[in-house]
């Protein structure tokens, strides 16, 4: 067994809401995400088993949404809101200016495997643009400086 | 804390207050007294029938009436009903059910026990997008209040009402903002949206009748029984009463929200509320509800926000999200950017979505590149029509009606493009 | 019954049937009625996604599919006005601006629904100046398919296909939009007893057989109409033949056999027909006890000599007939004859039996026992027990199934026959012990008719014919009935006659002869029509 028992039993517990057990797929997606930070092919398979489906169809979910990834991610998550609110609010500059403060283009990420930089479509923060999510942390109403300081913060 | 609206009224009178979001707080000001009103005083068809009186319309971006929507669901049944509540605030240039999540989670909270008893629901599933970390956490505090206190449960205040109330979280797919796509992803499934019929109120949720509101029409009900349909409609035009909270962003003063009669001029808002575009410059073109909905030329702009008004001018009130540009911004680059967000968030089964998405981005980068030609806008306009009104849902259309509109208003700036071989609008937002 | 105007022509549906299911029913659908449809297949639930197949229905504004919109009394449907056609081209030019123009090297090419629609709905040259999407290329699926992804147009027939026929569901659509692309997981390649089918039903080139890849541009076959003779249940097929080859069977629809459906195994026993082991001319054994090759008359004058030695002195009853499912009704009604006019006592069909399933594969590995037992075969075992008990000293077997382990197990238990006479399609190890081999006809090389699991009588027609002279196994029978001078046999044979003396003869074949028969079969008389033989 690949998942812990710990996220196991939260799938489990998240099972009994729902009228089919399928509608817990994308939460318990989530969970197992929350503790390896991607969803392997193994683990694919056992939430297969959990909900009685074919790993083809943890798959086929699975690659459907940007918010699960199916191989091993950065330590931490930079994203770039560049939908039209911010864009038209410098997001773009801004992304570019991470992008040599970093040095990787977006997306990508660092040599060290330790930032992932990348844009995202509209993430609801419209009128505080531009923002950045930051391992799943809304910073909204950015400049350069400010973006800088909270790179700088993040852990190694 | 999100920044509370500039302007505020009913719904979002108190967001200011740093105790609202809590049961305590809420009910400080009134709160839970409709839900009680309507489940003690009031039968299910008595409240379905106040909502159609008031004219609510759904503020999902649809604006079907809401009480309609309600009435659809089956009464003789012994199937299970459920609400859902699509919390999946995704369209660009949108972020009031953001601020109704996490400010106003009771009020949300009570417009759905009161659409609950109307329904018949037994459960309502809330489904926040992905991304709405904190609003997702709020939500489940204040469902635990519920519960704690009562107003959740299998005694709902003591009336031996049953409602459970879950929340389910997405994983990044606008598509998932439309209701059968959401219901899809609910049952875990990819979010790719039901052929129609059969309709969510007889094959919704798992296979149940179910009713889906956007989180501000279910925001909107508790004042609506507490207050009756004329006060209501005593906010808004004839056709579209109430009030809207509209997102104002781009090139404004003062981005944010603003809590507003529907029918207020968009003018008013771009250039009162939202304090006009910043250093002298002028609008050039105006969104007025939402990316996908067609943008409105700086001459247009004194139209009252309400889909009676706007669909005279080929767009709508959609979400409410208005997003301003000034006239540095080049309408080509607009145009990039938001076949680029319609391209990556297509769900892929309709083939003139998924490939006509795709192609009209490929041609619109093209353009700004300067490797544009005149029979371009031609087939622009032909591929735009032809995913319009031709697919399983909306989206197709969505992605169609923005890339009409700005070649409607604006074809000058992509034939400049063309002519001159580059973009002219040096001064323009970076792409 | 609600009835449907369809471009001015009134039809009849069944209720709850959509427009494209009612055309269907009717024969009319791209044979009348042209609705152009990729996703939609009769077979396979309905995705509503390609939008091909958009019509307009009076009273409806905007164009509805047809595969999804059920049938309405008084309905009127237009499927070629204008704003129809104007959709359709959109549909099909938005198809193929992503679609590699690799015609001449897509082994699709000539069957590629794409290349017809595009064709027949007049798209004019690509506007589309962009760069295509560079996907996978000869993606491996599994043991029996390569996968193009470029070509792909996501219909997802086969993705539903695999969930919904042979349940293994090994393919699945991953990613969205224009990024989508039909995948496997890994390590679970896409292997099923009926993979094959995906290329079949795949509109375009995308999914091929990695058996027919590159053999033959598909414009050289003819498609002949024949049956299967993997398995009882008589799958309807096409020969494709070219040159006098068969390059490969695919499934032929036949709504009470086999949809339109195949299994892998029976698809690829095309094989069977040009294989290195079919016997190629007639043999008998000399005095040195090798076999040597004959001629048919010498063949037919040493089995006849042979016969007529032991009938003089131990009287026919020692002689067997072992009869073959592989047979056609019209040799084995001749054989029955044979026996009988012969005074043989001792006959039956020997049959290998082995894996079934709930779909299309059933347990008897031949097309016709069924047929064989109708016609007065018994149970081969009778044969194999006088064998071993020494009742035998003369065996003609058509076939050689009866080695299988069920029956004989191998051919020892024949090798002290006086006389083995072997009228077989292919070599097996009955040549050790055979006296006369005849090279007889593969079903695809002769006339006749099976019957199947469920007693469907279906006909094979010849669409090869072998390049060494092969015979049906009547004609060797009626030849050798001549030689013996046995009462009813002049030494001809003429399929479609003893078809006509079998239909006389046996009250099960009442009404049924060759051309009565047809391509799509014919139930014996007294058999419950029904669904229940898929």
């Amino acid at each position: 067994m690949v998942i812990s028992k710990q996220t196991r039993s939260k799938i489990d517990a998240v099972i009994a809401k729902y009228p089919q057990a399928r509608g817990a797929l994308l939460p318990a997606l989530h969970l197992v995400q929350d503790e390896y930070g991607h969803v392997s092919k193994e683990c694919a398979v056992e939430i297969a088993e959990i909900f009685e489906i074919r790993p083809v169809e943890v798959m086929e979910v699975l690659t459907f949404y940007n918010l699960f990834f199916d191989s091993p991610q950065a330590k931490h998550h930079v994203y770039v809101c560049t939908n039209l609110p911010c864009s038209l609010r410098g997001a773009r500059g801004l992304l570019r200016q991470l992008e040599s403060q970093l040095g990787i283009k977006a997306p990508g990420e660092t040599s060290d495997g330790r930032i992932f930089l990348g844009h995202e479509e509209c993430l609801g923060a419209c009128g505080y643009a531009p923002m950045m999510r930051v391992d799943g942390q809304y910073h909204e109403v950015l400049d350069i400086e400010k973006a800088k300081r909270i790179l700088d913060s993040l852990g190694e | 804390m999100l920044e509370t609206p500039y302007v505020t009224n009913y719904l979002t009178e108190h967001f200011g207050e740093e105790d609202y979001p809590t049961i305590e707080g809420y009910e400080r000001v009134g709160g839970y007294r409709a839900a009680r009103k309507a489940l003690t005083e009031m039968s299910p068809d008595e409240v379905i029938e106040l909502v159609k009186i008031a004219g609510l319309q759904g503020r999902g971006g649809a604006g079907f009436s809401t009480g309609m929507k309600w009435s659809f669901m089956p009464k003789d049944t012994d199937r299970p009903k459920y609400l859902v509540c699509n919390a999946d605030e995704s369209e660009p240039g949108s972020f009031k059910d953001r601020i109704l999540l996490e400010r106003g989670s009771h009020q949300m909270l009570e417009g759905i026990l009161i659409a609950a008893w109307a329904t018949g629901a037994s459960t309502t599933f809330i489904y926040i997008r992905g991304e709405y970390a904190y609003p997702a956490d709020q939500m489940e505090r204040a469902i635990g209040e519920a519960y704690a206190k009562g107003y959740l449960g299998e005694n709902v205040m003591g009336t031996g009402f049953r409602h459970d109330v879950r929340v389910t979280r997405g994983a990044g797919a606008y598509i998932c903002g439309e209701e059968t796509g959401l219901l899809e992803s609910l049952e875990g499934k990819k979010g790719q949206p039901r052929k129609k019929p059969p309709f969510p109120a007889q094959y919704g949720a798992f296979g149940m009748p179910t009713t889906v509101n956007n989180v501000e029409t279910f925001s909107h009900v508790p004042h609506i029984v507490e207050k009756g349909a004329n006060w209501f409609r005593s906010f808004g035009t004839e056709k579209s009463p109430g009030t809207t909270v509209f997102g104002v962003s781009g090139h404004v003063v003062r981005p944010g929200l603003y809590e507003l009669p529907l029918g207020t001029m968009l003018s008013e808002i771009v250039f009162e509320h939202a304090g006009g575009v910043p250093g002298g410059r002028k609008v050039k073109g105006v969104i007025p509800g939402g990316m996908s909905m067609s943008i409105l030329p700086a001459g247009q702009l004194d139209v009252p926000m309400a889909n009676e008004f706007l669909h005279e001018r080929k767009t709508m009130l959609g979400t409410g999200g208005i997003i301003v540009m000034d006239e540095t911004t080049c309408m080509v680059r607009v145009a990039s950017v938001i076949s680029y967000f319609f391209r990556d968030e297509s769900c892929g089964q309709c083939t003139q979505c998924r490939e006509g998405t795709g192609w009209i981005n490929k041609i619109v980068d093209r353009i700004e590149r300067g490797a544009g030609e005149e029979e371009d806008l031609e087939v622009l306009l032909d591929v735009a029509g032809k995913m319009e009104g031709q697919t399983i849902c909306a989206f197709a259309d969505a992605a169609a009606w923005p890339i009409q509109g700005l070649l409607r208003h604006f074809s000058d700036d992509f034939a400049e493009h063309v002519r001159q071989r580059k973009c002219p609008f040096a001064e323009s937002f970076e792409l | 019954m609600p009835k449907i105007t369809i471009d001015g022509t009134e039809i009849e549906a069944s209720e709850g049937r959509t427009i494209l299911q009612a055309l269907d029913d009717a024969g009319l659908l791209m044979n009348g009625v042209d609705i152009p449809h990729y996703c939609w297949h009769p077979k396979l639930a309905v995705d509503g996604s390609c939008r091909l197949c958009q019509v307009e229905v009076e009273g409806i504004p905007k164009l509805q599919i047809a595969c999804d919109t059920p049938v309405q009394d008084g309905m009127v449907v237009h499927t070629a006005n204008d704003r129809v056609k104007a959709a359709r081209e959109g549909v099909m030019e938005l198809l193929l601006i992503n679609h590699p123009l690799d015609c001449p090297i897509c082994d699709q090419a000539g069957e590629c629904k794409l290349q017809d629609y595009a064709y027949d709905y007049g798209v004019k040259a690509s506007r589309s100046k962009e760069p295509r999407r560079a996907l996978k290329k000869n993606v491996d699926l599994g043991p029996t398919i390569v996968f193009d992804q470029e070509r792909c147009i996501l219909c997802r027939r086969c993705v539903r296909f695999c969930r919904e026929i042979p349940k293994t569901g090994e393919l699945a659509v991953f990613n969205r939009g224009d990024y989508s692309v039909i995948e496997t997981f890994p390590g679970t390649p896409l292997d099923n007893d009926y993979s094959m089918n995906v290329a079949d039903i795949c509109p375009v080139g995308a999914l091929t057989t990695k058996d027919f890849r590159f053999k033959i541009r598909v414009w050289f076959l003819e498609e002949v109409a024949g049956i299967c003779t993997g398995c009882s249940n008589g799958c309807n097929i096409h020969l494709g033949v070219a040159n006098n080859k068969v390059y490969r069977y695919v499934p032929r629809r036949n709504d009470a056999v086999n949809d339109t459906w195949i299994c892998d195994a029976g698809r690829m026993s095309y094989r069977e027909i040009g294989a290195p082991d079919r016997l190629r001319e007639c043999m008998v054994r000399d005095e040195s006890g090798r076999l040597a090759p004959t001629g048919l008359d010498r063949a037919i004058e040493v089995a006849a000599g042979r016969l007529r030695r032991l009938i003089a002195s131990k009287g026919a009853g020692v002689i067997a007939g072992l009869a073959s499912a592989h047979a056609t009704n019209e040799d084995l009604f001749t054989f029955r004859r044979f026996l009988s006019a012969l005074g043989s006592e001792t006959s039956g069909v020997a049959v290998v039996r082995g894996k079934a399933d709930d779909l299309l594969i059933k347990e008897e590995k031949a097309p016709n026992g069924a047929g064989a037992r109708e016609i007065g075969f018994g149970d081969a075992r009778t044969v194999v027990d006088r064998i071993s008990s020494g009742g035998i000293d003369a065996l003609i077997t058509l076939g050689h199934d009866a080695l299988h382990e069920s029956l004989l197990g191998s051919e020892k238990p024949l090798a002290d026959l006086d006389t083995v006479i072997v009228l077989d399609t292919h070599a097996s190890e009955l040549q050790r012990v055979a006296h006369v081999i005849v090279p007889v006809r593969h079903a695809a090389e002769k006339l006749g008719t099976f019957v199947n699991v469920a007693r469907r009588v279906q006909r094979v027609v010849p669409a090869v014919e072998s390049a060494w002279e092969t015979y049906a196994d009547g004609e060797v029978l009626a030849k050798l009935g001549a030689a013996l001078g046995l009462e009813g046999f002049d030494g001809s044979y003429d399929a479609r006659q003893v078809a006509r003396d079998l239909a006389a003869a046996n009250p099960a074949f009442v009404g049924i002869d060759l051309d009565s028969v047809g391509d799509t079969g014919r139930l014996l008389a007294g058999s419950a029509a029904s669904g229940a033989e898929r």
